[in-house]
């Protein structure tokens, strides 16, 4: 009697955690029989981190795609940033026999080992957001490049101020690579299209916001013609805002940056930052999983100059098969409250 | 005294059935309701992806059956993949001696464990706890937290993607070291007596055994399985950097005792603890090939999810049905208020 209960609530148990999957296994079957028809393409989907609202909206952007070109979508990825599960994520993917991968990649070096398995295999594989290394994969979809970053904050700066007057830069240090490829393009287009505006200052924060802060309050009082700060590294545009609300100069010292939206939003609202410029997270998504898509379908190749992706149109690619968004996209008072990364 | 042994071991028998049960019933719906499972290229990478959590495991399972724990493996992982990282690029070392030291450093490492355990007779929880944060810090300190280690010679990435006679080296490497654990624990009479420790190290003791030494060693063998595990990984991902091996420590203490062993020691079987692997690898792989699973995206967290579940399960089922028994048994006496001392028939 004993013995059999206890080997009753052992069996059973067991067997209730083994039901959730029960009920469908004919979607899987349909799923096998649609790819082996090779009709519907069957393309993976894999965010750094699922629990980040940025890629989030990449996702939203993703699902729009596929609804338009009717591919089934598989979405993974790990629940914090782990390149040891986004590595397990792609070999499980090669074994269930996925047509496309589209990957946003955490550790460049270390997933090209499993890209190129998966591109011996016959998967197509396509980057977005952070690329690998370039023979892993057939196109890298890029949110912007750093002339488009740069032009596109000067450009805004510029129309903030009317194309004149003293404008000071926050960055994260005088030595990180993409942002002095940022200033670089920074400077020429204000050499080139704005003679009459002049950068007094460029001080590093450390990527922390407050020391953005600090530093923002040092140049307001060292510049008192000072129109506008230009924050590029997204800790300094809280900060920056900070400073300037805290000096009460708000409006009359304009601030605009690189950053998220979100944590923006009080500030924008409030009149004190005028403009944050990032990507449309969503259209990442949208356009890395047209790219997919394409290459999977064989629309689009390697050596190919442009492609169509949707409602984005007719996009560049570069030789280095790098497939540019566009131009960075303005948040402001107006906008902020349709996005939530 | 014969008759409570062998029913103990009855006990730890049903257990590993049981749980080989469970394994064989998760394999048997994969094979059905999974996509792709049984794949050779499936099975290979159910092996490759558990091979490190796999081997802290089977070296976790004579410190727990001496009535220990070490909880700074997998932090040990990270340190021992930053070192080796410093060793071949910083140093510019060739990859055999690097590891040959690596090694060395994760054994001196489980010995610093063992020593301070047994020399200054403080518990296992709190000095493995102690070292969990020692060596992650340590490794974090080298890399500044940031640094990532990659590009390693070829010769050196193959272990990670070999497969000698058709199965991947992990098999090969997880296979020798159960073996030799199980020699030791099971055939030796110096690993017979973890047992011994695990049951009462005061007895141990009075029974003439060499309890420090015999204590000291399942920690410094752990140190060293950590090392190899960490290359094994580092091979695996191309990438050397100090968060190597997080959380993996609970994950093989979830294994061990998944496997029988008791969490207070002296029981426990290396096989159990390889039935515990089976069972917690292969449910993270086929759950999230299960279509319905594979469409929301959520294997991984489903996995984690019954994983707590089935441990829950096997760890609570006998004392459940020991309740329900006497649950039972109260119900079936006669409506006296007071039980009476012979049970009726």
């Amino acid at each position: 009697m004993k013995r059999s209960q206890f080997l009753h609530s052992l069996l059973v148990l067991p067997a209730a955690f083994l039901l959730p999957g029960c009920n469908k296994p004919e979607t899987g079957a349909s799923a096998e029989n649609a790819s082996g028809a090779g009709k519907k393409l069957t393309i993976a989907f894999m965010p750094k981190s699922k629990g980040n609202s940025y890629f989030i909206n990449c996702e939203k952007g993703a699902r729009e795609a596929v609804k338009e070109l009717g591919v089934d979508l598989l979405f993974d990825g790990p629940t914090n940033t782990d390149p040891a599960k986004q590595n397990e994520i792609v070999e499980n993917w090669i074994t269930l026999g996925v047509d496309v991968m589209a990957v946003a990649c955490e550790n460049k070096e270390g997933i090209s080992g499993a890209l190129k398995k998966a591109q011996e295999k016959g998967i197509k594989v396509v980057t977005f957001d952070s690329d690998t290394t370039p023979d892993a994969r057939s196109f890298f979809v890029s949110q912007a490049t750093a002339q488009g970053i740069g032009e596109g904050l000067m450009d805004e700066a510029a129309r903030l101020c009317d194309e004149e007057g003293e404008f000071a830069i926050i960055t994260a240090t005088l030595t990180a690579a993409n942002m002095n490829e940022w200033r670089k393009h920074i400077e020429a287009r204000l050499a080139e299209k704005y003679p009459k505006m002049k950068l007094v200052d460029t001080k590093p924060c450390d990527d922390q916001k407050d020391k953005a802060q600090q530093e923002t309050t040092n140049l307001l009082g060292a510049n008192p013609n000072l129109k506008c700060i230009m924050a590029i590294c997204s800790p300094a545009v809280p900060g920056a805002a900070e400073a300037v609300k805290q000096a009460g100069k708000a409006g009359a010292v304009k601030v605009l940056g690189l950053g998220l939206p979100s944590e923006n939003r009080a500030y924008l609202k409030d009149g004190i930052t005028q403009s944050v410029i990032l990507w449309k997270v969503a259209d990442l998504g949208y356009l890395a999983l047209y790219a997919a898509h394409a290459l999977g379908s064989g629309a689009l190749k390697t050596g190919d100059t442009s492609f169509k992706a949707g409602r984005l149109g007719e996009l560049q690619v570069d030789s280095g098969g790098a497939i540019i968004l566009g131009k960075p996209f303005v948040f402001n008072k107006e906008n902020v409250d349709q996005f939530d990364f | 005294m014969a008759h409570s042994s062998r029913s103990l071991k009855a006990q730890l028998l049903r257990h590993d059935v049981l749980l080989l049960l469970v394994l064989a019933l998760e394999i048997a719906y994969f094979l059905n309701f999974a996509r792709n499972f049984g794949t050779p290229d499936n099975l290979s990478n159910i092996v490759r992806h558990s091979a490190e959590i796999g081997l802290l495991a089977l070296a976790m399972m004579p410190v727990i059956l001496t009535g220990g724990i070490d909880l700074s493996v997998g932090s040990l992982m990270g340190l021992c993949a930053v070192l080796f990282g410093v060793l071949t690029h910083d140093l510019h070392w060739a990859s055999l001696p690097a590891a040959s030291l690596t090694v060395a450093a994760g054994l001196v490492a489980g010995a610093f464990n063992a020593s301070v355990i047994t020399l200054l007779r403080l518990p296992p929880l709190i000095v493995t706890l102690g070292t969990y944060s020692l060596f992650r810090g340590l490794a974090e300190a080298i890399t500044q937290g940031t640094k990532t280690y990659r590009s390693f010679e070829p010769a050196f990435l193959q272990l990670g993607e070999l497969r000698p006679a058709g199965l991947p080296l992990q098999a090969w490497i997880l296979g020798v070291g159960a073996l030799g654990f199980y020699v030791l624990v099971h055939r030796t009479t110096f690993g017979r007596s973890f047992r011994a420790i695990g049951f009462s190290p005061e007895g141990a003791r009075y029974a003439g055994l060499p309890v420090l030494w015999r204590t000291a060693l399942p920690y410094l063998l752990a140190g060293g399985v950590a090392a190899v595990a960490a290359l094994l990984f580092t091979a695996r991902l191309r990438q050397a950097r100090a968060d190597a091996g997080t959380g993996y420590e609970l994950a093989a203490i979830t294994a061990v005792v998944l496997g029988g062993t008791s969490i207070f020691g002296g029981t426990g079987t290396v096989y159990g603890t390889v039935a515990g692997i089976a069972a917690i690898a292969v449910l993270n792989n086929g759950i999230g090939r299960i279509p319905a699973v594979l469409k929301a995206g959520i294997g991984g967290e489903l996995a984690s999810l019954l994983t707590g579940a089935l441990l829950l399960i096997a760890l609570a089922a006998p004392g459940l049905s020991k309740l329900l028994q006497s649950v039972r048994k109260q119900s079936t006496l006669p409506a006296s208020a007071n039980p009476s001392p012979s049970p009726t028939h």
